[in-house]
């Protein structure tokens, strides 16, 4: 444990976490960008939003991710970014369980339109746990242990 | 790592972090509605279905075609599922046209052999391109697969086809899933 905790808070490591989680997320975003109405089919097929909310969101959210991927890249606003992605990997990790626990299969329209099958709901799942926890601790060492402020430029994490 | 005096509570720093994600959504937002203007169909902010859109499409070719009997109202025909076997033997024995509704990239990477692209969110473009083929074996069956069982294209284009006046549908149920699965032969663009 202590091999963990002390490989989260090396520098180095911290900074691939967060090229990794930023790049993400910018190619998430363009490619839900390039194709609107399959992203909003993808958002309807689970069931959550009323039909109002459907379009919006797949406007807006694709623009959220690429700013956010892109302050992580550069390492701007480092806090507020790995903020805002801990609650959307949150919220897509909520959604597709919800999906699986309801029974219904959709496209997790993350990267994309594609098939859809149980096996990728999974599979998508683990990935947005995955990048939930790397936006935790991304979080923690930005917000908690380095007090950074909201927009202050990091030169380290 | 170093820590600096704490001004704030954790709780406030926390809050702040979320009125930043608030704004932070809110200018996405507005940025992703201003970029949609300036595309060459912008999508509309109300959503609607696969299948109203399809209509709507199905609704525009309708009035387009001259014939009356492809009137984008024409009755219904009585489309049927059909398996793997079904299918294979439909294609071979009656000559029917099998009609791929899948994404034109998934149709592109590979396809049932000597199936014509017709996906569904594509539909006026394809069926326009192909409607001479389509006329021409109009008392063919027209064999319409997707991925597989939960896909939901394959019955919106048989559909789409059937208030075009195409009275011999079928769909493939099993779709692309099924037919690889079966290890058969693959066409590629």
């Amino acid at each position: 444990m202590n091999r963990l905790k002390d490989m989260l808070e090396n520098i180095r490591v911290l900074l691939i976490l967060r090229l990794l989680v930023g790049v993400t997320f910018i190619y998430a975003g363009v490619l839900k960008v390039k194709d609107p109405n399959a992203f909003a089919d993808s958002i309807a097929s689970y069931q959550l939003l009323p039909v109002e909310l459907i379009n919006v969101l797949a406007l807006g959210l694709p623009v959220l991710e690429i700013a956010i991927g892109a302050l992580l890249v550069v390492g701007l606003c480092v806090r507020i970014a790995s903020f805002c992605t801990l609650i959307l990997a949150g919220v897509f990790a909520l959604a597709l369980a919800s999906a699986l626990v309801r029974g219904i299969q959709v496209d997790c329209g993350c990267f994309g339109n594609g098939a859809t099958s149980v096996r990728k709901m999974w599979l998508a799942l683990g990935r947005d746990i995955l990048l939930s926890a790397t936006a935790l601790v991304l979080y923690y060492e930005n917000a908690v242990k380095v007090i950074l402020k909201p927009c202050q430029p990091s030169s380290t994490v | 790592m170093h820590m600096a005096p704490m001004n704030h509570s954790l709780a406030l720093k926390i809050g702040r972090d979320i009125g930043g994600f608030v704004i932070l959504s809110i200018t996405a937002l507005c940025i992703g509605i201003a970029l949609n203007q300036l595309r060459d169909h912008p999508l509309p902010l109300r959503y609607a279905s696969k299948a109203e859109r399809l209509d709507e499409v199905v609704a525009t070719l309708g009035d387009t075609q001259t014939d009356p009997l492809r009137s984008g109202d024409s009755p219904r025909a009585d489309v049927r599922r059909i398996s793997l076997d079904e299918f294979r033997k439909l294609a071979a024995d009656q000559k029917a046209i099998v009609v791929d509704a899948r994404a034109e990239i998934y149709y592109r990477l590979a396809h049932i052999p000597g199936a014509l692209p017709l996906p569904r969110n594509e539909f006026d473009k394809y069926y326009q391109k192909y409607l001479t083929v389509l006329d021409a074996n109009k008392n063919q069956f027209v064999l319409i697969y997707c991925d597989g069982h939960s896909c939901k294209d394959s019955e919106l284009v048989a559909n789409a086809l059937s208030r075009l006046g195409y009275t011999k549908l079928a769909i493939f149920g099993g779709g692309w899933y099924s037919w690889t699965e079966h290890g058969l032969p693959q066409e590629r663009l």
